[in-house]
């Protein structure tokens, strides 16, 4: 076939008349719908970048500590976490680890000699290794150590700052609580034992008095006669601590949470949902203005049917035919959907302008994805056309 | 090129009319530069064998080849590599655009395959005496006039067999000479074979064969 031959040769044997109404109807409905769609992908990536930000993170991870809910109902009970309890836990796929918080069976008391005159009853807990913030090498006992390393919170050391001027205690920084010789004593039914407590490390994840899980596994069998003891705290890893998936999981147990880590967790599910809607009533936008659009060409080719079917018998490709006359609306379909990108791209700007504690985390440009689903969009559309006029003249 | 017939014939005509037929249920062969004269009277399906060969129809019997090919096993862009590249027609009812003039209604078969350019083209029609109808909407041609925009039309692609059904009904004595010798001098050019189908045969063209349908 001559490749010099145009739409133009042809033009004015196609009627595009008619129903101008309905066309330019479809191209408003389809620039309304592609809009919708891109500023509702544009939204679900904004509100994913915002949510994510108000996290801090460690390697990708959330680490957040839930407990069993106690209520008047249950708080008879023994609320605390079986094994079996951990193993379900670690069997759902949002749940990278989880493990339990070993608390003391029996009584210690702490005092920190003469320099700093103060003593308190106090709870030691332990969790595996590989949960802590803060690990430093020396983190371990064995048996026969006096010396037992401990990690402090730093809120613990924060309320310890608060109170300590009124009962003239000294304030202590981070750096100094680590040269406070702290006596452990241990007390079992038959007397007490006294060991070397020395705060190598402040952890801002657990909020505890962590001990080497060794030790603790120990003391509780040596002082308290316990072995395998239940967690009334369980910390888990995932990589998303505002998954949808957790949440409803935790709500399912009854599980209680660490609501600041995961309150962002509930607006960005109210937020995807609100803007899933909307992209879905885009989407169907976009599938009515296709199909009025899908009239209109119906029409055009019933108008023009016996001048396509003469072109067609002179030895006019029907290939040809339904390439040439729909490549036709390419420049429309380039319009149409550039429009709508643009529209976009202004909202997303105006988007970041309005949220001041957003212009740090947002870009002021549409996502890159963004432009690759209008890009999909217009690949789409001229697909869908070509087919159609294809399938309508091979019928001819 | 050459087209094989194998015993067909049309499947909604009277079996006592294709009885003595020197195509209709026999094996006929067709070769490129050979001219053939059908002559049939009306009503004996000579546009339905035109219609057959140009693969606009397809009830009928039998088989018809295009170089062995089986031509019901073509599809719609292989009627269309042909009729660009191997058949030409001319139709009974001639199939102009009537919203075009001659000239573009020449120019959209030109265009396809240019087998002249534009001039030549027009050369031609000053030979059939259209070439003051080349601007005028054929609507308003007289029969005559688009019979002699069809032939011109018919002309401008290359072809191995060029099918011509009642090609000079409403033509004068010089017109039809004149259009004969246009079609004998562009089939020779080609190298192609006429195949031409008429009521009675055409005293200008000179048969190779004439078989009586």
């Amino acid at each position: 076939m001559n490749r010099s031959i145009s739409y133009q040769t042809i033009a004015t044997l196609i009627d595009t008349g008619g129903k101008k109404r309905s066309k330019f109807t479809s191209y408003l409905g389809l620039c309304l719908g592609v809009l919708l769609l891109l500023v509702a992908v544009q939204m679900f990536i904004n509100i994913n970048q915002l949510i994510k930000d108000k996290n801090p993170r460690k390697n990708g991870f959330d680490y957040i500590s839930i407990t069993k809910n106690i209520t008047n109902q249950n708080m008879g009970q023994d609320n605390r976490f079986t094994p079996a309890d951990v193993a379900e836990l670690k069997k759902q796929p949002f749940i990278t680890d989880a493990a339990p918080l070993i608390s003391n069976q029996f009584r210690v008391k702490a005092s920190a000699g003469n320099i700093i005159p103060f003593s308190t009853d106090l709870f030691l807990e332990a969790i595996q290794n590989d949960f802590i913030d803060t690990l430093p090498p020396n983190f371990s006992w064995h048996q026969g150590q006096v010396m037992v390393p401990i990690i402090f919170s730093a809120d613990y050391l924060e309320m310890y700052n608060v109170f300590a001027p009124a009962q003239d205690l000294p304030q202590m920084s981070a750096a100094t609580i680590s040269t406070v010789n702290i006596n452990l004593e241990c007390y079992a039914p038959y007397g007490f034992q006294t060991f070397k407590g020395n705060i190598v490390a402040i952890s801002d994840r657990i909020n505890s008095v962590l001990v080497p899980e060794s030790f603790l596994t120990w003391a509780n069998k040596h002082y308290g006669n316990a072995e395998n003891v239940p967690a009334a705290r369980v910390f888990i890893k995932t990589t998303d601590a505002n998954s949808s998936e957790l949440l409803n999981f935790l709500q399912e147990k009854d599980y209680r949470i660490n609501k600041d880590k995961t309150k962002f967790g509930r607006v960005k599910q109210i937020l995807q949902a609100i803007v899933t809607g909307l992209g879905s009533f885009a989407i169907l936008v976009i599938i009515l203005a296709m199909l009025l659009f899908s009239f209109y060409l119906q029409l055009m080719i019933a108008r023009s049917k016996d001048n396509l079917q003469l072109l067609i018998t002179l030895g006019y490709s029907p290939g040809w035919l339904s390439k040439t006359v729909s490549y036709k609306w390419i420049p429309v379909y380039g319009i149409i959907i550039g429009v709508a990108l643009l529209v976009a791209q202004i909202a997303q700007f105006f988007f970041r302008h309005s949220f001041i504690s957003a212009q740090d985390s947002l870009s002021p440009w549409l996502h890159g994805a963004v432009a690759g689903l209008a890009l999909f969009l217009f690949v789409l559309c001229i697909v869908i056309n070509y087919r159609l006029i294809k399938k309508l003249l091979y019928k001819l | 090129m050459n087209i094989v017939l194998k015993q067909v014939y049309p499947s909604f005509l009277d079996k006592e009319l294709i009885s003595h037929s020197q195509i209709w249920t026999k094996e006929v062969c067709f070769s490129a530069s050979e001219n053939i004269q059908i002559v049939a009277p009306s009503g004996s399906g000579k546009t339905s064998l035109i219609h057959f060969l140009y693969g606009l129809r397809n009830d009928y019997e039998g088989n018809i080849f295009f170089d062995k090919k089986n031509i019901k096993d073509f599809s719609p862009e292989d009627w269309a590599y042909y009729r660009q590249e191997k058949i030409s027609i001319m139709f009974q009812d001639l199939r102009l655009f009537p919203q075009l003039n001659g000239a573009e209604n020449i120019e959209i078969k030109r265009a396809l395959q240019p087998f002249h350019n534009a001039g030549e083209m027009i050369l031609m029609a000053k030979d059939l005496g259209i070439q003051n109808k080349l601007q005028q909407k054929t609507e308003t041609c007289s029969y005559g006039e688009k019979q002699r925009i069809a032939t011109v039309r018919a002309l401008q692609q290359p072809f191995d067999f060029l099918f011509l059904d009642e090609p000079f009904s409403h033509l004068d004595e010089m017109n039809r000479q004149k259009s004969m010798q246009l079609l004998q001098e562009e089939a020779n050019r080609r190298k192609a074979g006429l195949i031409l189908a008429d009521l009675k045969p055409i005293e200008f063209f000179k048969p190779h064969r004439t078989l009586y349908l």
